[in-house]
Order: C-alpha cells, then structure tokens, then sequence
C-alpha cells in the first residue's frame, strides 16, 4: 500500500484531536496544556508539509518551520509564566485557578 | 520616497521602536521612544487614507518582490480606516502610559514594557495592512505573544492566570486559523488573499474549502471574543495594567473583526458565505446572545473593570450583527461601531485606570462618592457610559441608529426592537456605577482620592470629547465606514 496525502491528514487529524482532548480533559497539569498545544501545532505542521509535498510546492514547509519558531516562542512565554507562578505561590496545580472567580 | 514606503513604516517603525527600548533599558528614555513611534504612526495612517480615498487600493510589495510570491502589502479603505483607528488609540494612550506605567510596574520592567508594547502595535498594525494569509499568522503571533506579557505584568497575582488561560486559548485561536490556511494553501496553492480569492472562484465548493472557512471563522471568534468563546477576555481585561486594557480593548479585539470581514467578504465571498451557508443565522444568534447574556453578566460584577469587561463582549455582539446582516446599513453599523466602541471603551478604561491611580482599587463598592473627589474624570466616565448605552449625541446612538436601519432594510422590525432593549439592560449597569459615584457617601478608600495628574486627565477627556464630536459630526467616521461597507459588499459576489 503506498502510503498518500490522506494517511499523513489522518495523522495530522488524529494528533490534532489528541491535542484537542488534552486541552478539555486534563484539570490538573498546566505543563500538560502547554504540550497539549503543542502537539496541535505539530499537527498543523504534518499538514502543511503533506500539503507542500502533494502541491510539489517549497513554500509549505518553509512555513513549517516559521510554525515551529511561533509554537517555540509560544512555549516559551507559557513556561515562564508558569515559573513565575510557581516562584509566587509554591504550586502550578490548576486548582489555584478558582482564585479568578469573583 | 518616504510617501512610497508609506505602508511599510507603519509595521516597520514600531518594530524598531521596540528594539531601541529594549537597548535603552531606561524607563524614560524607553517611554520618549515609545511616544515619538506612536505619534508617527497616526501620521503614516493619515497619509495611507488620504492616498487610498484620492487613488484607490495601494498594492505594496514588500523587498520589490511582487505578489503572489512576495508578501504583499494591500491597503484599502477598510484596513487604511483600521490602521487609522489603531494608531491613533496608540498615540492618545502613550502620554497616558507615563504615569499609569510608573504607578504599576516595577522600575526595572519600564523599559521592557514599552518594548513589549511596540511590539504589540506592530502586530496589530501589521495583521491590518498585510494581503498575505500566513503573514496574517505570524503577526497575530506577535501581537498576542506580547499581549501575553503585558497581561501578565498586572500588579495582582490573578493577572498571570489571566495571562495562561489566554495564552491556551490564543494559541488554540491561532491553531485553528492557522489550519484554515493552510487548507485554503492545498486547495490554491496560493498563500495571497487577493490571489486566494481569484482561484477559489473556479473550485467548486468542496468540503476543504468549508473546512477552511469553519477554521478561519472558529479561530478568529476566538480573538475577537465572539461570545460563547470570550471566556478570556473578562479576567485579561481585568487584571492587566490599566493602560494595557485601555490599549487592547480599543483595538485588539476591533483588529480580529476586520479580519473576519476580510475573510468572509474579500476572500469568500458574500455568495458563499452568507447565501449558501447559515453564517447569518448562527452570527445573529450568538450576537444576539452576547448582546443579552454578556449585558446581563456585566451587572452582577463587583468589580468595576470587569463589568465593563463584559460590557466589552456586549458591544461586540453588536458589531458581529453588523457583519450578519450583511447589508449596506448594518454592515456601515458594524464597521462605524469598531471605530466609536474604541473610542468609547477607551475612555472607559482610561478614566478607571485614573482612579486606580489614585486609590489602587476598582472594586464598585470603593468608588462610592468618587464624584465629588474626582469629578473630571468621573464626569468623563459618565459621557462615555452614556455612549455605551447610547444616548442621542453620543457616538453609541451613531452605530445603534444605522444597525436598527439594517434591521429594517431586511425586515426584521423585530431586531430593532431587541436593539433597542439590550441597549436598556447597558441603562441599569452604567446606572449602577453612576448611583455609586456620585449619590453614595464618600467611602474609606476614596476619601484621600484627588483628579489625576493632566497627563492621564488630558487623553481621557480627548476621547471623551471624541465620543461625544463624532456623535454629531458623523461625516467623517460613518462616511467612511459607509464607503467600506459599499466596497466590502461589492467586492465578490
């Protein structure tokens, strides 16, 4: 069986779900979200580089890469945001998160 | 030389503007850079407008590389009224920054924060100007990454949940609008819009193209806070630095409409969109929902910046109604209400960071009696509020009068008529806050409360008299926003 453009979407598709979930499911990791996020941009990306190879077109997969950079620089405020959290009050559980009502 | 480089200055100013401050590392010195950038851009969105209103659409290409392979700067009336109405929030809040920034954040940040806040613009800026999707992506990443830090810089210790809880969602935003893309790239093979738009009218409606339009519309709705996805935008408004939430609710929110309009109008066209798919019903229901639910959440808040956080969500449902009926009037409605809700929720905020200012508190119970200790701006406060509810002379009535027009023009008499009540529902939590300030007797926190100094008094009351001109002289604001709708609707059909 060759493997073609629908194989690398379902893939894609299947990791964006498992992102998707990962947000909505999870209550307790902030560090789980942040990867959870990730991996929907890392779909996103199979998606583009499929797209880019099937169009027999370059200008996918350099965007790729500029998808990777924004995902990075997004991991990288989410992190520090945590640790300065976790510098003021000793825990990242989402529990905390009750303190934004009211 | 410099009037042919016009459109590129406007994101490339900031931008270094940024890079400076970042070197200077002193508070002061970072502000002066910042203040001179931001009073350069209203110069270049002028100069745009004029050029666009006289010649029509400049196509800029960005490094000389022409579109479709290099990135193409397109400016037309609707992006030049943006690009005016963002620059010149900028310009009013920097002198306003000064004070409110010293009063908020630690020393050692000044610098940092004015860099951030540059970075900001640029994105705002750049996602307005620009004629290429992914280019859209990236600088929506620059503006919201910096939104992040901002947010996250607020004094209170919530402001940094505020920040995460946006993060997730922005990011998810930006995923899906960035999934759009890249199935309108495999189904045209073409990243420009213009170019996009062109191709997509010889492809049949195949399910990757609506596939393409569920993840545009999702992923921006949930930048502009479309209402069952605004759940970030009460806790960011709230909890980041006072002149942060002035900026962002002036123009954020008002730059991810446009580019819903952009999407649905230029790109797919008002025959896809809003003839072939039940766009219409779903936008007028959730804007009706926020005009109703948002409003009425708004008047159980505590806390008075919240409130208008809320508020802020209402105001927008009235500017997706516009988009839904989707004609001359409601869409003029629409696009008239982005520029007088800047103004408005501008001056809102302005005038609460002033008394955050000055007694380190917004909690509504703690304003009781503000009236008489601060009377300037509480006064200001008021007339912007009356604009929210949108009284007769203000610029709220401008925007209600031409959605109800547009109501009408599709027959729904009915719409008018629930216009005109949520507008009643804003009457009892603008209410609330007035009774507060002005007929309760002076409260422990406000009782050492004086005006605050001119350079936050002075761009309050600019805006303020702004709600209140273009209330009267509509010419020039719904003049505009007249010819974009006429352009917007005639654009692809």
């Amino acid at each position: 069986m060759e493997i073609g453009l629908s194989h690398y979407l379902t893939v894609a598709a299947i990791l964006f779900t498992l992102g998707v979930f990962g947000i909505f499911l999870n209550r307790k990791n902030v560090i789980v979200i942040l990867m959870s996020i990730e991996l929907m941009l890392l779909a996103v990306n199979i998606n583009m580089v499929a797209f880019s190879v099937h169009l027999g077109d370059m200008v996918g997969q350099v965007f790729a890469l500029l998808i990777l950079t924004v995902a990075a620089a997004e991991a990288a405020i989410g992190l520090a945001i945590v640790v300065v959290y976790y510098r003021n009050r000793g825990s990242i559980a989402v529990e905390d998160i009750n303190l934004m009502k009211g | 030389m410099i009037a042919d480089n016009l459109p590129a200055l406007q994101v490339v100013l900031p931008l270094l503007g940024a890079v400076v401050c970042a070197m200077l590392r002193r508070g002061t010195l970072a502000w002066g850079v910042a203040l001179i950038v931001s009073l350069l851009m209203p110069l270049c969105a002028i100069g745009l407008l004029l050029e666009v209103l006289e010649n029509g659409t400049i196509s800029y290409a960005f490094g000389g590389w022409p579109p479709p392979i290099g990135i193409e700067y397109r400016v037309d009336i609707i992006n030049a009224f943006l690009l005016l109405l963002v620059s010149l929030i900028g310009a009013v809040i920097m002198p306003y920054a000064k004070s409110s920034v010293e009063a908020e954040i630690a020393p050692e940040n000044h610098a940092w924060f004015y860099a951030i806040y540059l970075l900001c613009l640029c994105g705002l800026l750049g996602i307005a100007i620009t004629g290429d999707a992914f280019n859209v992506f990236v600088f929506m990443e620059i503006s919201s990454l910096a939104t992040y830090a901002l947010i996250a810089m607020g004094r209170d210790r919530r402001a940094l949940l505020a920040a995460y809880q946006y993060l997730v969602v922005g990011t998810i935003g930006a995923t899906m609008y960035v999934i759009g893309v890249g199935f309108l790239y495999s189904m045209t093979g073409s990243l420009n819009l213009v170019d996009i738009a062109g191709r997509l009218a010889d492809i049949e409606n195949s399910r990757a193209v609506m596939a393409a339009l569920a993840f545009l519309t999702v992923g921006i709705s949930l930048k502009l806070a479309l209402f069952p996805l605004h759940v970030w935008l009460p806790n960011a408004y709230a909890y980041a630095p006072s002149m942060v939430t002035s900026f962002l609710a002036a123009t954020a929110t008002k730059v991810a409409v446009y580019l819903l309009l952009r999407y649905y109008f230029s790109v797919f066209g008002v025959a896809v969109v809003f003839e072939e798919l039940p766009v219409t019903e779903i936008l007028l229901f959730l804007s009706l929902a926020a005009m109703f639910g948002a409003s009425i959440i708004a008047i159980f808040q505590e806390d008075a910046k919240r409130m208008l956080a809320y508020s802020s969500v209402a105001q927008i449902g009235y500017i997706t109604l516009g988009i839904a009926l989707a004609n001359q009037s409601g869409l003029t409605g629409g696009i008239v209400h982005l520029f007088n809700h800047a103004l408005m929720k501008g001056a809102l905020f302005m005038a609460l960071g002033a008394v955050f200012y000055r007694i380190g508190t917004v909690k509504i119970d703690d304003l009781a009696g503000l009236g008489k200790k601060m009377p300037i701006t509480m006064g200001a406060f008021v007339l912007a509020g009356l604009s929210v509810i949108g009284v007769p002379g203000t610029v709220g009535f401008v925007s209600k009068w031409y959605l109800g027009l547009g109501a009408f023009e599709n027959g729904w008499w009915w719409l008018a008529f629930l216009i005109v009540i949520s507008s009643l529902i804003s009457v009892v939590y603008v209410g609330r806050i007035v009774e507060v300030v002005w007929f309760r007797p002076i409260s422990q926190a406000a009782r050492s409360a004086k005006e605050p100094p001119l350079g936050m008094l002075l761009p309050t009351l600019l805006l303020t008299a702004a709600t209140v001109y273009f209330g009267f002289d509509t010419t020039a604001s719904a003049g505009i926003a007249g010819r974009a709708a006429e352009l917007l609707l005639a654009g692809l059909r």
